[in-house]
């Protein structure tokens, strides 16, 4: 095929034979060998979506397909590729365990970090992980600050995103001042909230009704004043998302096993064992005495005489129980973190039906946006256990380095196209465009117009097809190539 | 710095995708003929909207592997013998003898329609095979038989096929293995008294996923007929003695699976029994308002499946909202099996000098780094750590790449 | 007497699909004719009325999946510019039903065969447009 076409000085090709899917990559790589640009070419499918498909003979269709690629084909331009340089430089926002862990792992791997965090310290809700996995936070932190090209802004805060994948322009407020900083990619890792479902108990959490975080620091306090006879835990009422909250019940509820030796039940719906580990904690809980009931129904909960009293209906026992306890643990939903909404919006991404970062679409998962160059690990897309965080943390230091590791990216130059002189700058495309790939750019005459970021842009068509004043050109699949497929139709 | 990626499961293709990515050579070993494992198999779940089961994503990411050039694919093949150490690991690898070169076969199938044996022995293994090529099955053809048939070969346009192809060894020198070998499906009949193997109509989730996509439809083997009741049972071969773990897909694939069954006959009863739903997870506990709806659930396992009347099946079960026990008829009942660590596990731990843990998956070293092994240089990528759903298994797959990369990068300087 | 069926189909989804049918020999109509894009989302106005003027008897958009498109809203698109097109061509006449946008996830052979068989039966129903 190569020799042919360079014999034969062919400038353009039509595979007719099996579908594109299968070869299309062979056939574009012969036409690159002899010396002609891959996209100058169309393959007829004539074997699996003609002679496979039918019964009887479709010579006529196949016939028919063929008139249709090399309609298509006369049309074709090449799409040259072009190399542009991207910025190796790594936003991380957050501070927490996940930020830490892929700044750490971002530079060990020579990419300049930059560790954006909200409050005055690193560290986030991270010391809660300690207690239930044994691992010291100090070391991570001091390895984040020791490390040479980590940058650590705290007290800091993101104002502004502008620009693309490679080259994102960052706002950022830093105590009383803004600065500008340029990065390649952006990583959010902007964690969680908790908020103790208290609405519901009429009660207002004081003394004997605490949150889990509460109870880690008065199981790391040594002595806690008069040890609680008995310690009611209740979760998974009220979100379905309690993963990590199963976790930290089982863990606490062992560790009050161990430490104060209380009579301890867990009162919840379904324990959620779908992590690892948690099966084996559920079932060693059980062995050291903590007893676990399951309702269907939120149980009532009410104070008396300083103690709390949880009544609710066993679907075990089939009965109304009801239970005394000194101090109840109460249920806590997982929520987005303040200013999720306003940064989703100003980064023109979509959230999930919960509110956390990240679009519910299974092909960005597990760390992609639908931008890309932004990405979002850990807590802040949404409900994620210890193990499924890790994961994320290095996935998307593989994905990073992955895009900006050489400096440089190849992208097939102007693909999709405006042309400056039909756009009338009506804005349609940009709204529309789902990668935020568009921009408004002013050219020579002064003239502001629609442009299309090679970078950013996958490809979709989607402005093309909804541009009122056809100004944009796909190439490969712009109005005339498909219309020139049509007029094929039928006609021998 | 080349990297040996073993397994080309949906974790596999992922790790390896991630460092071709980043430039660096990538050896993909696979034990089948076919890419891509049993996520390759499932259905897609979707009713009017997409209930996030992520099986679409796979078919893409096969292609993407298959067709990168960082990438060399070998299927058919096993790893023999590893030696040396991070940085520097020889590793020995066999491939089964390739009687028809997946490189030269277009899949025509002029092969198959010469082949005079019966059942043929040249065959395309299914539809969905990747890479698409015809096989040679040395156990059925004649040839191997001590006939003198060539008739395939003879018939072949682009002389795919060669008889005299031996077993191929081959040394490769990598820097880090990933391993992403997988899990084995639990066997269901190791349940006896759930009947598996030896009442028709009780199947396993997987094989309703493998109905739904080779039919479009359910029907029961016996009568040709759409089931109209049907019991899901949960946790078959997860949270019990010898399975102390969630397997985190069958209660997710069993309530999708359900909702689709509804979905497309909204006569069918669909009830689960189940210990605790397992509703966590993105995106998830919108779908499971809507299941309550339609869905019956029951809390308990039913311990026996018995046959009623022609090809009915009693379901006995404790009903625990009332204290006892009760049966009830169903038409179908499906067994949610869970995901089980691979049979041939210990061997590969032996080659590798890794080791396994409780439940027979693969032992990770520390807390803080599920990827990592005892051995330095050698990750896990996957469900052969421990059962995970698609994402997760593209997420631990994405991550083991992560770690081999950094493995190496720290050794180069 | 002509009457083709053109599919545009979105190149993540439903063209796989199409060739997985074709695979897996699943017959259907073979006035089928599929015009391959990158996603539904491409697909315009103009592009589905010409499929008409050049007597096509229907034209389907076939895309992947609500919520797992990977151009994120790119199928909902599609199906109000379909929507759209089926309201222009009652207007002139023909009735309706004759373009659809259905949904296709890259495995689902059988849906896709369902989707091509049931739009032949609709126009052998209705008659041709020439």
């Amino acid at each position: 095929m190569t020799s042919c076409i360079r014999d034969k000085n062919i400038d353009r090709v039509v595979v007719a034979a099996c579908s594109p899917e299968f070869k299309e990559h062979v056939f574009q790589q012969a036409l690159e060998n002899a010396g002609l640009n891959g996209h100058l070419l169309s393959v007829a499918n004539i074997r699996e979506q003609c002679a496979w498909a039918h019964e009887g003979d479709v010579t006529e269709k196949a016939l028919e397909l063929i008139r249709m690629a090399v309609n298509r084909t006369r049309l074709l331009q090449p799409v040259e590729e072009k190399e542009l340089s991207v910025n190796k430089g790594v936003l991380v926002v957050g501070g927490g365990f996940s930020a830490l862990n892929s700044a750490i792992q971002l530079s060990q791997l020579g990419l300049p970090t930059t560790l954006l965090e909200r409050e005055s310290t690193l560290g986030g809700r991270i010391r809660e992980l300690e207690n239930m996995y044994g691992f010291k936070t100090g070391p991570m932190i001091e390895a984040a600050e020791g490390a040479k090209n980590i940058d650590i802004l705290t007290s800091a805060e993101v104002l502004e995103v502008e620009g693309k994948i490679g080259n994102f322009m960052v706002r950022i407020r830093k105590g009383a001042e803004e600065i500008s900083r340029s990065f390649g990619a952006i990583v959010f890792a902007t964690g969680y909230e908790t908020e103790v479902t208290d609405q519901d108990f009429q009660l207002k959490p004081g003394v004997n009704i605490i949150s889990q975080e509460r109870l880690a620091q008065m199981l790391q306090a040594s002595s806690p004043k008069g040890r609680p006879q008995t310690v009611g835990f209740i979760f998974d009422f009220y979100d379905e998302n309690s993963r990590f909250p199963t976790l930290a019940t089982l863990s606490n509820a062992l560790a009050i096993k161990q430490k104060w030796g209380s009579e301890v039940y867990v009162l919840c719906r379904d324990v959620k064992v779908d992590s690892e580990g948690a099966d084996q904690l559920y079932r060693e809980a059980r062995e050291h005495g903590v007893v676990f009931s399951k309702f269907e129904e939120k149980p009532r909960i009410s104070a008396d005489d300083g103690r709390v009293k949880v009544e609710a209906k066993d679907v075990f026992l089939g009965e109304d129980m009801t239970l005394i306890c000194d101090l109840v643990v109460a249920e806590e939903r997982i929520l987005p973190p303040a200013g999720t909404k306003d940064l989703s919006f100003l980064l023109s991404i979509r959230t999930d039906s919960q509110g956390f970062y990240q679009d519910e679409n299974v092909h960005l998962y597990p760390v992609a946006s639908e931008r890309k160059g932004i990405f979002f690990i850990g807590g802040c897309r949404g409900d994620l256990d210890f193990q499924r965080a890790l994961a994320d943390v290095s996935s998307v230091v593989m994905n990073v380095y992955g895009l900006l590791s050489s400096g440089k990216v190849v992208v097939e130059a102007e693909k999709v196209k405006v042309d400056p002189q039909k756009c009338v700058a009506c804005l349609t495309c940009i709204r529309v465009c789902p990668h935020s790939a568009i921009q408004l750019a002013r050219t020579e005459g002064e003239k502001e117009v629609a442009e299309i970021s090679d970078l950013a842009c996958d490809a979709c068509g989607v402005c093309a097809a909804i541009c009122p004043a056809k100004a944009i050109k796909f190439e490969g699949y712009s109005d005339e190539q498909i219309l020139a497929q049509i007029e094929a139709l039928g006609a021998p | 710095m080349d990297v040996l990626v073993i397994g080309a499961g949906i974790a596999g293709i992922a790790s390896a995708l991630g460092l071709a990515d980043a430039g660096l050579k990538v050896y993909l070993v696979e034990k089948e003929a076919a890419v891509g494992g049993y996520a390759a198999s499932l259905c897609c779940k979707a009713t009017d909207v997409c209930s996030g089961c992520s099986v679409c994503v796979v078919p893409e990411k096969i292609k993407q592997a298959v067709t990168h050039p960082q990438i060399s694919l070998l299927t058919n093949s096993t790893v023999q013998r590893v030696g040396g150490e991070v940085g520097n690991f020889c590793v020995e690898i066999t491939q089964k003898p390739q009687y028809i070169d997946t490189e030269r076969c277009v899949a025509c199938g002029l092969c198959a329609e010469v082949c005079p044996a019966e059942p043929k022995a040249v065959y395309l293994s299914s539809a969905e095979a990747i890479p698409f090529s015809y096989v040679l099955d040395e156990r059925l053809c004649l040839r191997f038989k001590g006939e003198s048939c060539k008739l395939c070969g003879e018939s072949c346009s682009t002389k795919a096929i060669d008889f005299e192809r031996k077993p191929r060894g081959q040394e490769l020198n990598v820097g880090a293995i990933i391993l992403a070998t997988g899990f084995d499906i639990f066997d269901a009949r190791e349940k006896g008294s759930l009947g598996y193997g030896r009442y028709p109509n009780v199947l396993t989730g997987l094989d309703l996923e493998r109905m739904f996509n080779h039919e479009g439809y359910l029907k029961l083997s016996t009568n040709g007929k759409e089931p109209k009741n049907i019991a899901f049972i949960q946790c078959v071969g997860s949270r019990d003695e010898g399975h102390g773990y969630c397997s985190q897909v069958c209660c997710k694939y069993a309530m999708r699976l359900a909702h689709l069954i509804k979905y497309q006959s909204p006569d069918t009863q669909v009830t689960i029994f189940y210990i605790d739903l397992q509703t966590a997870g993105k995106g998830f506990a919108q779908f499971y308002q809507e299941y309550r709806e339609s869905i019956r659930f029951i809390r308990g396992v039913p311990v026996e499946v018995s046959p009623a009347s022609s090809d009915d099946l009693e379901v006995r079960f404790e009903d625990i909202s009332q204290g006892r026990v009760c049966r009830e008829i169903f038409d179908l009942v499906v067994l949610s099996v869970g995901i089980s660590p691979r049979k041939d596990s210990w061997d590969l731990a032996r080659i590798l000098g890794i080791n396994l843990a409780d439940h027979g998956f693969f032992d990770t070293k520390e807390i803080l780094n599920s990827n990592g092994t005892n051995v330095e240089g050698v990750f896990l990528a996957g469900t052969c750590q421990g059962p995970k759903d698609i994402p997760d298994s593209i997420a631990h797959g994405m991550a083991a790449a992560s770690k081999a990369m950094q493995a190496l990068t720290v050794r180069g300087r | 007497m002509r009457g083709e069926i053109v599919a545009f189909c979105c190149e993540r989804s439903a063209y796989p699909a199409a060739d997985l049918a074709g695979k897996g020999k699943l017959c259907y109509p073979d006035n089928l004719r599929v015009i391959r894009i990158p996603c539904a989302g491409r697909v315009d106005a103009i592009h589905i009325l010409k499929a008409f003027e050049k007597g096509a008897a229907a034209v389907l958009v076939l895309g992947c999946e609500d919520g797992a498109c990977h151009h994120i809203t790119g199928n909902i698109r599609a199906r109000e510019r379909v929507r759209y097109c089926d309201m222009l061509l009652k207007e002139v006449g023909l009735d309706g039903g004759r373009v659809g946008m259905f949904n296709v996830a890259p495995n689902e052979t059988h849906k896709f065969v369902r989707i091509v068989n049931e739009m032949n039966e609709k126009i052998k129903e209705s008659g041709e447009t020439k």
